[in-house]
């Protein structure tokens, strides 16, 4: 009974301690709270890449591939809901006679996009696209004047040009309206007599009387999907007017996008589809050629993911030296309260207290202020990590400072998830520092000779 | 024939100072029979606090026994050495030892609290309440319960020390000169109590004192000169 009672009068009667219980709560708080954005942000640009993706895309195919073949091939799979052809290119988009503009400066393409005119040009079938992708919610999510027309077919011609597709902020930002005509600065690769490849430039149709340097596309309208950094960079064209453009043979393809059944079997089924398409093209092992690949949504932006967990990892070891910090400043304190109280060592053995005793009570007071620092951190880290979003505002309101500008990154509010497995992590290690810091001290008094404390004053 | 409640048999007690031995005590032999008032006489460096000390299993003796009521005690372990120092002897030293956080009531009650689980003190925290304030009233502090040590007088301190050490009716008192810190006034009230109290509850006490006058009013002196009994 002593060793809780004591323990708890010198907690209380300390108030030093209090910066222990302070350093545990800010260290417990700030894991709980980093990590939640963290892999808050992770779900949410999770969910706008996986909006903007394919479940499976199959990559690399061979020049002799043909879409027809590859579709009967694919979708003998039994978790294959459908499949559609695309054609991958790339090019400087600007007004026809327009100088493009200097690039911009590096660093912000890969989220947000839309300020390069270099872009993707995607060549997509829109009847078979709107089967494997969510295309339809990308021009639906479209108000107002950028809107398509006919979003049934959205990529039909407009005055014998072929139509085009950007994105909804790349729109805004150029000051582009549906009608207004782009020139594609591209070029291609041909094939010589002699079996050479050489680049040749692609030039347009003839516009008005008179041959066009690149070809010429009408803005058929806008599409706006959550992943802002696709969106910036890419533009959609029918995929018969690229193949004219670029001289490709009927049903050549270039990319297959897949739409599975189960997603949970997503990865699975792109090592089959993968297998299938292969095989249909006659690629075996020992081959040289860069054989086709198939990647599920999340593997192939692997790397963007892999890169923010990699930060959040790294926020992990930076926030665990602030545990490190409140361990050492714990440690501090309960060294000068156990060489302040050598005398109260000497009476409690001599009333009957044993080393483990006394011990105890030093143990109880550093686990006390651990546990009660673990509480506090864990409250107060779920509570704030949930309305960070208010923080964020009224600090935006009070200050006009953005602490999480989340425009940058396309959502709406300051993203969090609180893992309950990560919080017991937390609270485990924090326990685990706390009862380490606590017992040498407690340690150090039990050992403490109670004769020395009851012959001095 | 009853046993002495408390006994030492050849007791020895010696340090090693690098490599000299240096002894304290050079066999005592001591008995301290129930209701008696034993001073313990000595200059300093004579050996009295750590004969004190090795009678109250706070320390080992190097050679010789020790006895509670006719039983050897001096080989047990931690455990129950701190078990058996709880249940038989009450400790009053000069510097009081009170633990400042709390107050006189919760100093006396924490000698109850010792070898008690927390259930088993809070099935009899009214008992035990009840008792800590009559020994408290006992030796002159029903109106002083909640005042801290540092609120009370020298002589206030060494009267909670002593009902502490009351708290758990012990077999004997070791105490350790209990008025050294005290002018002579108080001190003479303190002593009387003693007094008092050994005579009231036929409690063994075994008195470290420099006080001739005071060892003279005990029912036995023992004298001790260079770690042995001369008298």
């Amino acid at each position: 009974m002593y060793r809780l009672f004591l323990a708890a009068r010198y907690l209380l009667s300390r108030p030093i301690n209090l910066l222990g219980i302070g350093g545990v709560t800010l260290g417990v708080w700030a894991l709980i709270v980093v990590v939640s954005i963290f892999s808050g942000f992770l779900r949410v640009v999770g969910e706008h890449v996986r909006s903007a993706s394919a479940d499976v895309s199959v990559w690399f195919l061979p020049d002799s591939a043909r879409f027809a073949k590859l579709k009967t091939a694919i979708e003998e799979d039994p978790n294959v809901a459908g499949c559609s052809p695309r054609l991958v290119h790339f090019g400087l988009l600007n007004r026809p006679g327009e100088i493009p503009p200097p690039p911009p400066l590096l660093g912000r393409g890969a989220l947000q996009g839309g300020d390069t005119p270099f872009v993707s040009v995607l060549g997509i079938d829109p009847d078979l696209e709107r089967e494997t992708t969510s295309l339809d919610s990308w021009l639906d999510a479209v108000h107002g004047e950028l809107r398509v027309k006919d979003t049934q077919k959205p990529l039909a011609r407009i005055d014998g040009l072929p139509a085009i597709l950007l994105g909804e902020e790349r729109m805004i930002g150029s000051g582009l309206r549906i009608g207004d005509r782009l020139a594609l600065s591209t070029g291609r690769i041909e094939r010589g007599p002699d079996g050479g490849r050489s680049l040749v430039q692609v030039t347009g149709d003839t516009v008005g009387g008179s041959k066009q340097d690149a070809p010429v596309f009408v803005i058929a309208g806008a599409f706006h999907t959550q992943h802002t950094g696709y969106d910036g960079n890419t533009a959609f064209v029918h995929v018969e007017d690229l193949r004219a453009m670029l001289s490709l043979p009927p049903d050549a393809v270039q990319e297959v996008s897949v739409k599975v059944k189960d997603a949970a079997d997503t990865e699975a089924t792109a090592d089959r589809v993968e297998r299938a398409v292969r095989r249909e093209l006659g690629f075996d092992r020992g081959t040289f050629q860069r054989a086709p690949l198939a990647y599920s949504w999340r593997e192939r932006h692997q790397g963007f993911f892999e890169g923010v967990e990699w930060q959040r990892a790294l926020m992990k070891i930076i926030l665990i030296v602030i545990m490190v910090v409140a361990a050492v400043l714990m440690f501090a304190t309960l060294s000068m309260m156990v060489a302040e109280k050598t005398s109260d060592i000497g009476i409690l053995c001599a009333l009957g207290g044993s080393p483990r005793g006394v011990m105890t009570v030093f143990l109880s007071c550093g686990l006390s202020i651990t546990a009660i620092g673990i509480v506090l951190g864990t409250v107060i880290g779920c509570v704030s990590a949930v309305y960070l979003e208010e923080f964020r505002q009224f600090v935006l309101w009070l200050s006009g400072v953005d602490l999480f500008p989340v425009k940058v990154y396309n959502l709406d509010r300051v993203p969090h998830e609180l893992d309950p497995l990560w919080i017991l992590q937390v609270a485990g290690v924090a326990l685990l520092v706390g009862a380490v810091v606590s017992a040498l001290p407690a340690f150090r008094a039990a050992r403490h000779d109670p004769l020395v404390s009851l012959r001095g004053n | 024939m009853n046993a002495p409640v408390l006994s030492a048999h050849g007791v020895k007690k010696s340090y090693w100072l690098g490599k000299r031995e240096i002894s304290i005590l050079k066999g005592i032999d001591l008995a301290v029979e129930r209701g008696e008032m034993v001073a313990l006489l000595g200059a300093s460096g004579a050996g009295k606090s750590t004969l004190l000390h090795l009678l109250g299993l706070l320390d080992t003796p190097t050679s010789g026994e020790i006895r509670y009521d006719g039983l050897p005690v001096h080989n047990l372990k931690v455990g129950a050495r701190a078990k058996l120092r709880h249940q038989h002897v009450g400790f009053v030293f000069q510097f009081y030892h009170l633990i400042p956080e709390l107050s006189a009531l919760q100093n006396v009650l924490l000698a109850r609290m010792m070898q008690k689980s927390v259930v088993q003190y809070w099935k009899e925290r009214k008992n035990t309440r009840a008792a800590a304030e009559q020994i408290l009233e006992e030796v002159g502090l029903s109106q002083r319960l909640s005042h801290r040590p540092s609120e009370l007088s020298g002589g206030e301190r060494q009267r909670v020390a002593i009902a502490r050490a009351l708290l758990q009716n012990p077999r004997v008192v070791l105490a350790d000169e209990p008025t050294g810190n005290l002018d002579s006034e108080t001190a003479d009230d303190v002593m009387q109590m003693l007094f008092r109290i050994n005579k009231e509850r036929q409690l063994a006490f075994l008195l470290v004192t420099h006080n001739e006058e005071l060892a003279k009013k005990c029912h036995r002196v023992v004298r001790l000169r260079d770690g042995m009994v001369v008298s």
